[in-house]
């Protein structure tokens, strides 16, 4: 027997099923195990994943592109592991996250963030300081950390277009 | 008895911020036959920024970590839930999709590496779990806590998703009570065990991090606890700095203690040679107050 689902209609839904490991957003009931499950919903008013899901179900494309509401997920993935239809709220969200990146709507921090990585081959090379390094020494560890920064200029030709 | 090797991804947190988990996690598993090797001229794993910006970068920043690990013939180690639970994603992604995976090695081929799947990526949890085991880590212990009561607190990447990570029972997870058990301390049950940090929101909302940190925290003091075990450097660094700040709602303060470093005292390792010192939250008069003889 063929399993039924309730399939949304709208262009944004089938955008994001369209996308690797974004088919499963077509199982979403809209329960809101996911809600119940999520400590962002616990203390904050804004983020529900379920009423994003929604939004995504309903085609608000621009509003969620621009929205900061996917990057507030910590893809804890406590309400996929509840989820008895298999939907993966913070695998949809990465998705849309990415979409949202290639359109130009990116926090501030994840920008930031991704900057320091792919200039310097790691997070926080700026703040490794001879304080640190000291106290590592104390402790008998490798006090140069051997990053390598060339790999990600490779990176940045290719997926950012130009180093 | 030789050794077992494996290499330590050390991750760009840990080194910086938690040279101390790094450090006693080296001595405690020297200490049980594993020696963990810095693995070198690697790069940042891409969890979170990368991987939510441009997902086949991410790939490929993962790809090149297992590559270099092939290269030296050893599985990795990570003790980050965000490096583990990212690199074993990228293996399971790579492993997977062939048209990734020849998109990643091409730009390894440049520095003469591939990745071809042979080495296995594992967190800290596992080795004592799987490499090392209970009835070797009971033997270990020659100053067992007295009257202790420890909460576990296992972090999210690190158990979830069990499909990917295949790390411990992701609804009730037991390694780390297992071992707060057999270092004669007892293993507190509390409220949102396998609940989040707060950790990955910090970036974004750090009020909002801090309020979910907070009320893990003032569920394990509820629960009557003396401290809490970790097993991830982001949650130890979040779970100790949401107590710390002005605004912090916890109802006390609580020491957190990384696994190796809980597990090492037991096993007889100095009080600072674990780095027990660096914890913020002192534990010296609580959880370590029994410093009884080593047997």
């Amino acid at each position: 027997m063929k399993r039924e689902y309730h399939i949304p209609t709208s262009s944004f839904t089938e955008e994001i099923a369209a996308l690797s490991g974004g088919e499963v957003i077509e199982k979403c009931i809209q329960c809101g195990i996911c809600t119940a499950s999520c400590e962002v919903a616990r203390v904050s008013e804004r983020y529900h994943p379920r009423r994003l899901i929604q939004k995504i179900l309903i085609g608000k494309r621009k509003e969620v592109l621009e929205s900061d509401l996917p990057w507030l997920c910590m893809t804890c993935r406590l309400c996929e592991e509840r989820c008895q239809e298999g939907v993966s709220p913070a695998d949809i969200f990465q998705l849309v996250r990415a979409l949202a990146a290639k359109e130009g709507f990116v926090p501030k921090v994840f920008a930031n963030a991704v900057d320091l990585v792919l200039r310097d081959g790691w997070l926080l090379a700026a703040s490794y300081s001879d304080f640190i390094e000291d106290e590592r020494e104390g402790m008998g560890l490798d006090v140069d950390l051997h990053w390598d920064d060339t790999f990600v200029q490779r990176l940045k030709a290719m997926f950012l277009g130009g180093a | 008895m030789r050794m077992k090797e494996i290499l330590l991804y050390r991750g760009c947190t840990t080194p910086v911020r938690l040279s101390e988990y790094e450090s006693s996690t080296k001595i405690v598993l020297k200490e049980l036959g594993v020696d963990a090797i810095d693995l070198v001229n690697a790069n940042c794993c891409g969890a979170q920024f990368v991987e939510s910006l441009y997902p086949r970068a991410h790939a490929a920043l993962g790809g090149r970590i297992l590559a270099l690990a092939e290269q030296e013939e050893k599985d990795i180690l990570a003790i980050c839930g965000a490096c583990s639970g990212s690199l074993k994603h990228i293996k399971h992604l790579l492993d997977s999709d062939e048209s990734i995976r020849k998109e990643v090695n091409g730009l390894l081929a440049h520095e003469g590496l591939k990745y071809t799947g042979k080495v296995e990526v594992k967190h800290l949890l596992q080795i004592f779990n799987e490499d090392i085991g209970y009835r070797a880590l009971e033997k270990a212990i020659v100053r067992p806590y007295q009257e202790v009561r420890m909460a576990a607190h296992y972090g999210c990447h690190v158990t979830r998703p069990f499909e990917i990570v295949k790390v411990d029972d992701p609804e009730n997870p037991t390694i780390i009570d297992r071992i707060i058990q057999l270092t004669g301390a007892t293993a507190v049950q509390y409220t949102s065990k396998t609940q989040c940090c707060g950790g990955p929101l910090l970036a974004m909302d750090e009020e909002l991090a801090t309020k979910i940190g907070a009320g893990k925290i003032n569920n394990v003091i509820r629960a009557g606890a003396h401290g809490i075990v970790t097993a991830c450097a982001f949650c130890q660094i979040q779970l100790t700095q949401t107590q710390l700040g002005s605004e912090s709602t916890v109802i006390n303060r609580i020491p957190i203690i990384t696994l190796p470093q809980f597990l090492g005292y037991a096993m007889g390792l100095d009080y600072n040679d674990l780095g027990l010192y660096l914890n913020p939250i002192s534990a010296r008069h609580t959880v370590f107050r029994t410093a009884g003889e080593v047997a």
